[in-house]
């Protein structure tokens, strides 16, 4: 509850690079943030691992929660699926998205570890936008996917769908 | 589908049991997503089980950091055990989870047609119900009722095969389209286009809508919305008409839902639809229930006064003005409840009244009394009105209120007064005070909108005092007293047989009905057959061979193509005016526009000499236009009584046009054609 703007912790990469940064951009992680809440004041002191990211994501990480650190916290019923998630993706974002595919699955898989939903989504989308109309072979060849049907299977399944082709 | 979920790899998904908890997330998927995945759309497990090690962290060991988030790690990568771990070279290297996510942003088609093609475990992933429920719930608003769609959200999400609801939803998306285009193409078999469309039901009426609302910058704008918004009439009338049979049959159908009825006639693309009329009820309910939070503790008559003061108060019933008592749109329970004044008749007012009553619990009723119908509450469940117990006949009288005109209730021997001054015997009065049938009220609503369609046809033709009656509904004034009139009728025929009604009066609609068919809604065809026919199914009664023949006759006219009229001959090309054109006529003064024209008069000689033809100037030699006038009606008009015009917009045109054309021309000031196939040089 004492956070203030300057109060700043320091994290360390999997490669063992310390990186000091502002609490209130830390704690849009919700896994750090949750964390210190339970452990409560001594842990700022300290340096904090996380074991599962390399220096030059969570530098990445750090990037998008300074840029958005004062965004309004997103209410609890936005993960409800009632209601149409946007695919939008606004500017910035846009741009710091744009970076290798590797670079990308990473951020995603960063997010979703440190529990930063809005990063999450906007790392998904930029994928869903890949897919959005490509076929099946260009999917496939994008994403590096190997085709494991066997011939009477694609078949099938082209079959099952053939309703919803263009006519 | 080509693997069951079942026959595990290491992608498979969670088996999806019969889940009935009222949480399916964060039931049968909670335990998986909680070992995997932090941060997907499933806090609540995860953080239980991250503050769940957390604690035992605080039991056992000092609190630290680096163990918690080693326990995170684990749990994040489904793929490893150690936190250091390969970089995802592919989207294969991305756990289940993480790829669900991802879906949902991906167009549901793209879905079906692309990426469950890739592969197998992105087939296995794109089968996840819950995906395919929040498409169903985020895409769709409107479901026929067959799919009790609002119990299928309610239950546990394993309960129904979403994707397979979602895909029959895309098929007749995609079909609803496809016969609209062709509709829109031609003037051939469009009853029966219309037909198959009407047979999916409410499940057509999301892309009905989505034409409703096309853009105006599209190249058949006019007609697109047209004709969407006639389909659209239609599956309404089916709809009410349903709902109505329901009544017939003996069902107890609430009121909102046979009076509402009457609203699915004048709806167009507009919301007020039968569910969205409970939703509305449903609200004031619950704002009532806030501002007076002991509601439920009250006696029923405390209770009954609560919600007529809490309606008045928000002038949910009753008109500001008796001038506009007639006014079309105060029969509409569901335009009432939406308009910012909600005025309504007393039938409506009561009905609103008693349609909030009953769901507090209340028994009440609308009765009928003459001229002025009042709403009474009934004790019930062995409980006087006060709250006592129900003993003797003395206090198991019921209370009447008038929620039109006050918030007090009215003494019932103010009433007696009142049916004592029409001259109604003391003996029969118990008949008035009574309850009124839900037939009876919708044959009393039918009879109100006569009388304002009477009256405002009336003063029309009388122009000296056009103010009131007003017809504002939805869409043009005209084409909404033509809809009003025919729900009237179709109300009239349905409950004609109830009882003191002679079947000869139900008889006296039929030719009525017909002639609206034949004129207006020859896509009724098929509820004429539905509701009509089989009460003449003897071959001996007039009215037998006079449905078979109109019928035979609606449907050989839509069948035959239209015949072709080209400009190629001398006589033709000396035509002055070409459909599309916008006049004025020069005696009537009326606004309409041009859909077809004949070299000279086409009509027969009674036709002629009841119009005066020979009077005209140039007689019968001249071109006769059709044309399709601003009150809806289509006239036959002589080239000399022609004034063209060219309008910025010819605004009560707009909605009517697109029977006959694409779109209004901006730069040329005339309407293009959508009847080419009858005149291809026009």
């Amino acid at each position: 509850m004492s956070s203030t703007d300057d109060q700043t912790i320091t994290l360390v990469s999997n490669d063992n690079v310390s990186i000091p940064v502002a609490l209130k951009v830390a704690e849009r992680s919700m896994l750090i943030k949750n964390m210190l809440e339970d452990i409560g004041e001594s842990a700022m002191e300290s340096p904090i691992p996380i074991p599962n990211v390399n220096e030059q994501v969570l530098k990445k990480v750090i990037e998008w929660c300074e840029h958005h650190k004062d965004d309004p916290a997103t209410a609890a019923d936005d993960d409800s699926d009632s209601r149409k998630k946007t695919t939008d993706i606004e500017e910035w974002d846009q741009k710091f998205m744009q970076v290798d595919q590797e670079m990308l699955f990473e951020i995603i898989l960063a997010s979703n570890y440190l529990d930063i939903k809005p990063l999450l989504d906007v790392g998904c989308k930029t994928v869903a936008n890949m897919i959005k109309g490509k076929s099946p072979e260009e999917i496939r060849k994008t994403f590096n996917i190997t085709n494991d049907f066997t011939p009477e299977e694609e078949e099938q399944i082209r079959r099952e769908n053939e309703w919803a082709e263009d006519r | 589908m080509l693997m069951s979920p079942a026959k595990s790899n290491k992608y498979a998904i969670p088996v999806m049991d019969n889940d009935t908890s009222p949480h399916p997330e964060s039931s049968s998927w909670g335990h998986n997503i909680a070992l995997h995945a932090p941060g997907l759309p499933h806090h609540k497990s995860r953080e239980n089980s991250l503050r769940a090690a957390t604690i035992h962290s605080q039991c056992a060991y000092s609190p630290n950091p680096t163990y918690i988030l080693q326990m995170a790690a684990t749990r994040a990568d489904s793929e490893s055990t150690t936190p250091r771990r390969q970089p995802p070279r592919s989207l294969n290297d991305l756990p289940d989870e993480i790829i669900q996510h991802i879906l949902y942003f991906v167009p549901p088609l793209d879905i079906i047609l692309k990426v469950q093609r890739t592969s197998q475990r992105l087939h296995n992933l794109c089968s996840q119900p819950l995906l395919w429920r929040y498409h169903c719930r985020v895409q769709f608003k409107y479901w026929d009722p067959k799919h009790r769609i609002r119990q299928k959200f309610l239950g546990g999400v394993g309960d129904v095969d979403w994707q397979a609801l979602y895909a029959h939803r895309a098929k007749v998306d995609l079909e609803t389209t496809r016969i609209l285009d062709s509709t829109l193409e031609r003037q051939v078999d469009r009853i029966q286009k219309f037909e198959l469309i009407a047979d999916f039901g409410y499940d057509a009426k999301d892309t009905l809508l989505q034409h409703c609302h096309i853009d105006e910058e599209a190249e058949d704008v006019l007609a697109r919305r047209y004709y969407a918004n006639a389909i659209l009439d239609h599956v309404h009338r089916t709809k009410a008409l349903a709902e109505w049979e329901k009544i017939l049959r003996g069902e107890d159908i609430p009121i909102e839902r046979a009076l509402g009825s009457f609203d699915l006639f004048v709806l167009h693309d507009q919301p007020g639809d039968l569910l969205e009329i409970s939703d509305l009820l449903d609200d004031i309910v619950t704002r009532l229930c806030v501002e007076t939070p002991d509601i439920a503790q009250l006696c029923a008559r405390k209770k009954a006064i609560a919600v007529v003061k809490f309606l008045r108060a928000y002038n949910l019933t009753g008109i500001a003005s008796e001038i506009a008592y007639r006014d079309l749109q105060n029969n509409y329970i569901g335009i009432a409840l939406q308009d910012q004044g909600h005025p309504s008749l007393p039938l409506i007012s009561v009905a609103i009244f008693c349609a909030v009553a009953q769901r507090l619990g209340l028994d009440a009723k609308c009765c009928g009394i003459p001229n002025h119908v009042h709403a009474m509450i009934c004790p019930r469940n062995n409980e006087s009105l006060d709250g006592g117990h129900l003993t003797n006949d003395n206090n198991a009288e019921p209370m009447y209120l008038d929620p039109y005109r006050s918030d007090a209730e009215v003494p019932v021997w103010n009433l007696q007064v009142m049916l004592a001054a029409w001259g109604i015997q003391e003996v029969d009065q118990p008949l008035f005070l009574h309850e009124s049938s839900t037939a009876g009220l919708i044959v009393r609503t039918s009879r109100n909108i006569l009388a304002t369609v009477h009256e405002f046809r009336g003063q029309v033709a009388n122009t000296d005092d056009n103010h009131h009656p007003t017809v504002r509904l939805h869409a043009n004034p005209y084409a909404d007293l033509d809809n009003a009139f025919y729900s009237a009728l179709w109300a009239n025929f349905l409950f004609a047989t109830q009882p003191r009604s002679e079947v000869r009066s139900q008889r006296h609609f039929i030719p009525l009905i017909l002639e609206k068919f034949e004129h207006l809604y020859p896509m009724d065809a098929s509820l004429i057959e539905q509701y009509i026919c089989p009460l003449f199914n003897n071959p001996s009664v007039a009215e037998h061979w006079e449905l078979h023949e109109a019928l035979r006759v609606v449907r050989a006219a839509d069948q035959t193509p239209k015949q072709v009229t080209p400009r190629d001959t001398l006589a033709a090309r000396a035509i002055k005016y070409k459909v599309g054109q916008v006049f004025r006529h020069r005696r009537y003064n009326y606004m309409a526009v041009i859909t077809g024209w004949d070299v000279e008069c086409g009509m027969g000689t009674d036709w002629c000499a009841h119009n005066h033809v020979d009077l005209l100037s140039r007689g019968r030699n001249q071109s006769f236009f059709h044309a399709l006038v601003d009150d809806t009606s289509i006239r036959y008009v002589a080239e000399e009584n022609i004034e063209i015009i060219e309008p910025e917009v010819p605004i009560p045109l707009m909605s009517l046009a697109g029977r006959f054309f694409k779109r209004w021309d901006q730069e040329n000031h005339v309407f293009i054609s959508n009847i080419r196939d009858e005149y291809p040089d026009d």
